[in-house]
C-alpha cells in the first residue's frame, strides 16, 4: 500500500494534468508516487467502462483470431495498445433480455452490465437489480485503499420523464449496485471528484489540531448513527431499507476516517481548480479518465466504474459530423449511412478508450506499467442497437492482471456464455473468492494460456 | 370481445382455486367486485401492459386484442365502488431531494448555499424526482451530505444574521455560567426542532446537549461547539428524510391521520419544496392543521408566497418535461435560428402560461386551450408575431397563430429530433403527458423498419406504410394522428407551409373518427372531447408529486373525486391543489409494517 504522506505529488502537478492538453509528460514528474504504489507487490486494479446503444458490430468484430488478429474499423484507434487487449467476441447477458418482462432493453443493458440480474421492471417501487462484479470487489477488498471503489460518469441522469418502458431511471443511469436495490450513485464532476480523492484544501483546517478535529468529527458520526439506530424500531418496512442505506454510508465515512492512508497529498491551494464540467464531450470523458489514472496511480482507491454516456442515450455526435441523435440512429434498420454514423461514434468511443488505456501504460509500477497491472472491460450490454439483441456483445478486456491474462488476442466463445463467467475469473484475480455473479455458470477458460 | 380474449389467453393457468401464482384472473369476468381485489387489478394491468403476459412461451394475443383487454378492464374500474374503499396508501420514507435540500437549509439559516448543486442526480421515477422509493442514498452521498453540513455550519459562524436565525437566544451575562449553559441548550434544541420539522423529545435534547458537552470536553472553542452540533443536526436522518414514524398503536385498521406537524411539511414540501415556515408550524402547535377550512386557508396563503414558484419549477418542470430541454441540441446546420437564448425564451414561456393560470386562478383547461401566451422580442420573432420587442416577456394575444402548451416551441421542440420532427414522439406525449393514456411499449419482435425495402415518400407516407401492420396500428393509430396535425410546427417549433419539398398536410381523423384539419382544429377537439382525460392527467400527476409515490387503482376514488371538484368548479387551479391537500392520500398513512 503506498502511503502518500511523502509524497512529491503537488497539487499542482496534479491540476496540470486535469489540463485537457496532456501530451506533457507529466507522470514523470509525479513517478516518486508511482513507484511508492510500485513497492512491494503492484495490487491488481479493475475498471469497467459502459457504452450505450450496442455497436455495428461487422464494424467491430475482427476478422481473424488468436495473437496478431487484425484490427478492426472501430478497434484501429487501439493499436498502440494492441498487445494489451483481448477482444473477446460471443457473450451474451441473458438476463438484459426480456424474460417476459416486454420492452425496457435500454434500461436492461445498463442494469445487467455488472449485474447479470434480471432488474425487476418497476418504474418507482421496490427497486431491484443485483450486486455489480466492482460492488463484489470493493466489499472483499476496497478496504485497503480510502475509497472502496469509484464510480464515474458523463451525463447526469435524466432530469423529468420516464426512461425506458416502465423501467425507472435508475436501471439506465447506474451500472454499479452495492446491494440488489441500491444504485450507487455516480460523480459527473471532475472538480468534485478531484476534491474527493485529494480534498480541498481549506486554510481553515489546515491550522487546527488533526486529532481535535477528528474527535468532533467522530463525536458527529456516533450521534449521527445512535439517531439512525433509535429510528430503525419506529419505521415501516421500506423506510427500514432506506435507513439501512443511511447506516451503510455512516459506516463507509467512518472506516475512511480510520484509515491511517487517509493523508491527501501535499497541498499547493494557490491554483485555480478546473471550473466543473467542460462543455466538450470529449474533454469531459477524458479528465475522468484522468482522474481513474490517478485514483488508480496513488492507490486511492483499486476498483473503478465509468459510463461514456447513460443507455438509451440520445446525444449527437456533431464534432464528428453526426448530427442525429446516437440513440435514434441506433434504429438503424440497415440503412448504409446510418449504420455509418454509428460506426463513427463507436470509433469515437474507441479513441478515448485508447486515451485512457495508453495513459495507463505510460505509467511505470516496477518491471511494470499501470495497464499490466489493471484488468479493465469495456464493452455495451446491447450488441446491435436495432435488434436489442443481448448475445453476441461487443467486450473488450485490456491489461494483463498483474501478468495473469495473455493478451494481445482475439478469443471467441460459444454463443451464450454468460459475461459474468468473465466476472468470475476477474475476481479470482484480485483474490476474491465469491460463488456467482448474477448468472455466471463458472470461469471463463482461456484468458491464460 | 375482451373476455373472450382473457378466456383464450389466461384462464388455462390462471382460473380457480389453483390459479397460478395464486392470481385468478377469472373473477373480472364473474364476479361484480374489482373493490375486493385492488392489488390484483393493477398486477394483471400492469402485466398486460407491458407484455408480461401471457409468458413469451405461451400463446400471445395480438396487439388489438391486447388494447381491448386492457381497455375493458379500465372501462370496468370505472365503475368502481368507492364508497367499499378507504386505503390511502403509504409513502416510503423520502429523502430530501437536491432542490428540497437547497431549499430548506437556505429557509432554516437564510443562506442561499445551494450545496447541493454538487451532489449526484436524484433519480427519477413515475415521472417525479421526489419519489421515496426511488430517492436511494448511495454512500457518496451520505459523504456529501456530511461535507455539507460542515460547509453551513462554517458558513453560519460566519455571518451574524445566519447565527441570529439558527441560535436567537442570547446570554444577558455571558459570565453566568448557568445562564449561558441554558441558553446554548435551548438554542439547541430550537435548531433542531425548526430542521426536523418537529418538536423534540427530552432524550433528543438531551443527547444534543450531551454532544455539545462532548465538544466542551475536548476543549473546543465555543464556535466550534456550535459548529458540531449544526453538523450532527445537518447529518441526521431526521433532517435528511421526511419522516412519519409508524407505531403501531397510532394505526387503527393499518391506517392513522397525520398529525399536525407532519401536514405542515407535506404542504410546504408539494408547494414549495421547503420546510414549513414559522406560520405552518404555529399552526401545527395550537393542533390547527387538519380541517379542511384550514387546510384550504393555507393553500391560499402559500399559493401567493414567492416560494410557490417551486411548483413551477419542479412541478411542471418535470411534468411537461421542460427540464429535458437543457440537454437538447438540434442541429445548427439545419435550424441555424436555434441558440441556448431561445431555449431559455421557450422554457420560460411555458412556465410563465403555467404561473399565471394557478395566480389567478383560472381554468387548467386555459392550458391546453390559450389563445394568449407570454412572450418576448425574441420567441414572438421565432413564431413570426409582430409588436413584441426587448427580452422582457410579455401577455400576448396570439390571434388564432397558436393555442396552449401544445404549439409552444418548447413542447414541439422537446418532442423532435435534433434534425426533424417525429409525429411518434409528439403523439406519444400527448397521450403519455396530457391524457394519461400512455401507448404500451412496441411488442418485441418488431419487423425491422426499411429491411423490406426502403420506404419512400413523405414521413406520412412512410408512416402509413408501417402502419399496415394491424399489430401496430392499434397504438400508432393515436400517436400519429396528434402528430401529424402538429406538423405545421418544425423541430424547432417555427410554423411551416412545407417539409422540403412536399406540402405539409396537418388533417387527419382521430380515434373515433372525428376528423380535423389543422392544428387549431386538433387541440379545439382535446379541449371539447378530452376534458376529463385531460383533468385526470394532470391531477394523477400532481398527486403523485404531492405524495411522492407512484398510484395504484386504490387511488382510483381519490382522483374521481378530484376530476369531478373541478368539474363544478370550473377547473380553477386552486381547486385541483385544495382537492389534493384534503384527500385522504395527502392527509393520511397506512402502516408499513
Amino acid at each position: 500500500m503506498s502511503s502518500l504522506q511523502n509524497s512529491k505529488l503537488s497539487r499542482r502537478t496534479v491540476l496540470r494534468g486535469l489540463g485537457v492538453s496532456l501530451a506533457l509528460p507529466w507522470l514523470e514528474a509525479t513517478s516518486s508516487v508511482a513507484k511508492a504504489a510500485a513497492v512491494a507487490s503492484s495490487p491488481t486494479r479493475m475498471a469497467f467502462i459502459f457504452v450505450p446503444n450496442g455497436v455495428v458490430m461487422n464494424n467491430w468484430v475482427p476478422k481473424t483470431e488468436g495473437y496478431g488478429f487484425e484490427l478492426s474499423p472501430t478497434l484501429r484507434p487501439l493499436a498502440p495498445v494492441q498487445d494489451d487487449l483481448m477482444v473477446i467476441t460471443g457473450l451474451t447477458h441473458d438476463k438484459g433480455r426480456a424474460n417476459g418482462d416486454g420492452a425496457g432493453d435500454h434500461a436492461r443493458s445498463a442494469s445487467v452490465f455488472l449485474t447479470g440480474s434480471q432488474p425487476r421492471k418497476t418504474d418507482g417501487e421496490l427497486i431491484r437489480s443485483g450486486m455489480s462484479v466492482d460492488q463484489v470487489a470493493a466489499k472483499a477488498v476496497g478496504q485497503r485503499t480510502r475509497f472502496s471503489s469509484l464510480e464515474l460518469g458523463v451525463d447526469p441522469g435524466r432530469m423529468a420523464g420516464n426512461c425506458d418502458s416502465g423501467y425507472s431511471c435508475a436501471y439506465s443511469s447506474n451500472i454499479s449496485w452495492s446491494g440488489e436495490s441500491n444504485p450507487v450513485g455516480k460523480e459527473v464532476n471532475p472538480k468534485l471528484v478531484f476534491e474527493r480523492l485529494f480534498g480541498g484544501g481549506k486554510p481553515s483546517e489546515v491550522d487546527k489540531s488533526q486529532q481535535q478535529r477528528e474527535a468532533l468529527q467522530k463525536s458527529v458520526l456516533d450521534f449521527i448513527a445512535d439517531d439512525a439506530k433509535r429510528l430503525q424500531s419506529k419505521l415501516g418496512r421500506n423506510d427500514n431499507r432506506k435507513l439501512d442505506e443511511y447506516m451503510t454510508g455512516v459506516r463507509e465515512v467512518e472506516r475512511r476516517i480510520g484509515t491511517r492512508t487517509a493523508k491527501p497529498a501535499d497541498i499547493n491551494v494557490d491554483y485555480a481548480i478546473p471550473d466543473g464540467i467542460p462543455g466538450d464531450y470529449q474533454d469531459h470523458i477524458r479528465m475522468m479518465c484522468d482522474l481513474m489514472v490517478l485514483a488508480f496511480q496513488t492507490d486511492s482507491t483499486r476498483i473503478a466504474t465509468m459510463m461514456f454516456a447513460n443507455a438509451g442515450d440520445n446525444k449527437n455526435y456533431r464534432k464528428i459530423g453526426v448530427a442525429e441523435g446516437h440513440h435514434d440512429l441506433s434504429h438503424h434498420g440497415d440503412n448504409p449511412e446510418k449504420l455509418e454514423k454509428i460506426s463513427q461514434i463507436n470509433l469515437f468511443h474507441i479513441q478515448q478508450l485508447s486515451y485512457l488505456l495508453t495513459k495507463m501504460k505510460s505509467i511505470r509500477e516496477g518491471d511494470r506499467n499501470l495497464l499490466d497491472n489493471s484488468m479493465v472491460v469495456y464493452g455495451s450490454g446491447l450488441s446491435d442497437g436495432n435488434r436489442h439483441n443481448h448475445d453476441n456483445l461487443p467486450i473488450l478486456l485490456a491489461g494483463s492482471g498483474g501478468g495473469t491474462i495473455d493478451s494481445g488476442r482475439h478469443v471467441r466463445y460459444d454463443l451464450e456464455t454468460p459475461v459474468c463467467n468473465l466476472f468470475m475469473s476477474m475476481l479470482d484475480r484480485v483474490g476474491v473468492d465469491t460463488p456467482f455473479i448474477g448468472d455466471s455458470t463458472g470461469r471463463l477458460p482461456g484468458l491464460s494460456l | 370481445m375482451a373476455v373472450r380474449t382473457l378466456t383464450k389467453y389466461c384462464y388455462d393457468c390462471h382460473t380457480g382455486d389453483k390459479a397460478e401464482g395464486g392470481v385468478r384472473v377469472d373473477f373480472l369476468a364473474t364476479d361484480g367486485k374489482l373493490e375486493d381485489h385492488v392489488e390484483l387489478v393493477d398486477k394483471i394491468l400492469l402485466v398486460l401492459k407491458e407484455q408480461q403476459m401471457p409468458p413469451a412461451d405461451a400463446e400471445q394475443p395480438d396487439g388489438a386484442e391486447r388494447v381491448q383487454s386492457i381497455e375493458w378492464i379500465e372501462q370496468r374500474l370505472r365503475q368502481f365502488d368507492c364508497g367499499s374503499v378507504s386505503r390511502p396508501g403509504r409513502v416510503t420514507m423520502r429523502r430530501l431531494n437536491r432542490t428540497e435540500y437547497n431549499n430548506t437549509v437556505r429557509d432554516l439559516t437564510g443562506l442561499d448555499l445551494k450545496l447541493a448543486n454538487d451532489f449526484p442526480s436524484d433519480d427519477v421515477g413515475n415521472g417525479f424526482d421526489n419519489i421515496g422509493d426511488v430517492l436511494s442514498l448511495p454512500p457518496i452521498l451520505m459523504e456529501k451530505y456530511l461535507t455539507a453540513a460542515k460547509q453551513i455550519a462554517d458558513e453560519v459562524m460566519k455571518s451574524p444574521d445566519a447565527a441570529k436565525k439558527v441560535f436567537p437566544r442570547q446570554a444577558n451575562d455571558p459570565n453566568n455560567v448557568d445562564e449561558v449553559v441554558e441558553v446554548a441548550r435551548a438554542n439547541a434544541s430550537s435548531f433542531a426542532q425548526r430542521a426536523f420539522r418537529r418538536p423534540l423529545d427530552a432524550d433528543e435534547t438531551e443527547r444534543l446537549f450531551n454532544l455539545m458537552r462532548l465538544a466542551w470536553d475536548a476543549n473546543a472553542k465555543k464556535e466550534e461547539i456550535m459548529q458540531t452540533l449544526i453538523t450532527a443536526v445537518l447529518a441526521s436522518p431526521h433532517f435528511i428524510y421526511r419522516v412519519e414514524e409508524d407505531d403501531p398503536q397510532d394505526f387503527v385498521d393499518g391506517v392513522r391521520p397525520l398529525n399536525d406537524f407532519e401536514m405542515a411539511s407535506r404542504l410546504s414540501y408539494f408547494l414549495w419544496s421547503s420546510m414549513p415556515d414559522d406560520r405552518l408550524v404555529e399552526l401545527a402547535k395550537e393542533g390547527k392543521l387538519h380541517t379542511a377550512e384550514q387546510l384550504n386557508a393555507e393553500v391560499d396563503r402559500m399559493l401567493s408566497d414567492p416560494k410557490a414558484k417551486a411548483l413551477v419549477e419542479n412541478f411542471a418542470g418535470q411534468w411537461l418535461q421542460l427540464r429535458d430541454l437543457e440537454a437538447l441540441s438540434p442541429d445548427p446546420v439545419k435550424f441555424a435560428a436555434f441558440d441556448a437564448t431561445l431555449r431559455r425564451s421557450m422554457r420560460r414561456e411555458t412556465e410563465l402560461l403555467f404561473t399565471s393560470i394557478l395566480d389567478e386562478n383560472r381554468s387548467i383547461l386555459e392550458l391546453l386551450s390559450a389563445s394568449y401566451t407570454y412572450l418576448d422580442e425574441r420567441l414572438a420573432k421565432h413564431y413570426g408575431i409582430e409588436g413584441v420587442s426587448g427580452n422582457e416577456f410579455q401577455k400576448v394575444d396570439l390571434m388564432g397563430k397558436r393555442r396552449g402548451v401544445l404549439m409552444h416551441g418548447s413542447i414541439l421542440l422537446l418532442t423532435s429530433n435534433p434534425t426533424r420532427t417525429s409525429p411518434v414522439k409528439r403523439g406519444k406525449w400527448v397521450l403519455e403527458n396530457l391524457l394519461a393514456e400512455p401507448p404500451p411499449p412496441p411488442p418485441p419482435n418488431v419487423p425491422e423498419l426499411g429491411a423490406a425495402g426502403e420506404t419512400l415518400g413523405t414521413l406520412r407516407q412512410q408512416m402509413e406504410q408501417h402502419r399496415a401492420n394491424p399489430n401496430c396500428a392499434v397504438c400508432h393509430v393515436k400517436m400519429d394522428a396528434v402528430g401529424f396535425g402538429l406538423e405545421n410546427f418544425d423541430a424547432i417549433g417555427a410554423w411551416r407551409e412545407a417539409d422540403g419539398r412536399e406540402k405539409i398536410d396537418p388533417s387527419g381523423i382521430l380515434p373515433g373518427g372525428r376528423t380535423f384539419n389543422g392544428p387549431l382544429d386538433l387541440v379545439q377537439i382535446l379541449v371539447e372531447d378530452k376534458k376529463v382525460e385531460f383533468t385526470r392527467c394532470l391531477s394523477l400527476k400532481m398527486l403523485t408529486y404531492a405524495l411522492g409515490r407512484g398510484l395504484g387503482v386504490a387511488d382510483r376514488c381519490t382522483i374521481s373525486s378530484i376530476v369531478d371538484n373541478l368539474a363544478k368548479d370550473n377547473y380553477r387551479f386552486s381547486t385541483l391543489i385544495k382537492s389534493i391537500v384534503t384527500s385522504p392520500p395527502f392527509t393520511h398513512q397506512e402502516s408499513g409494517r
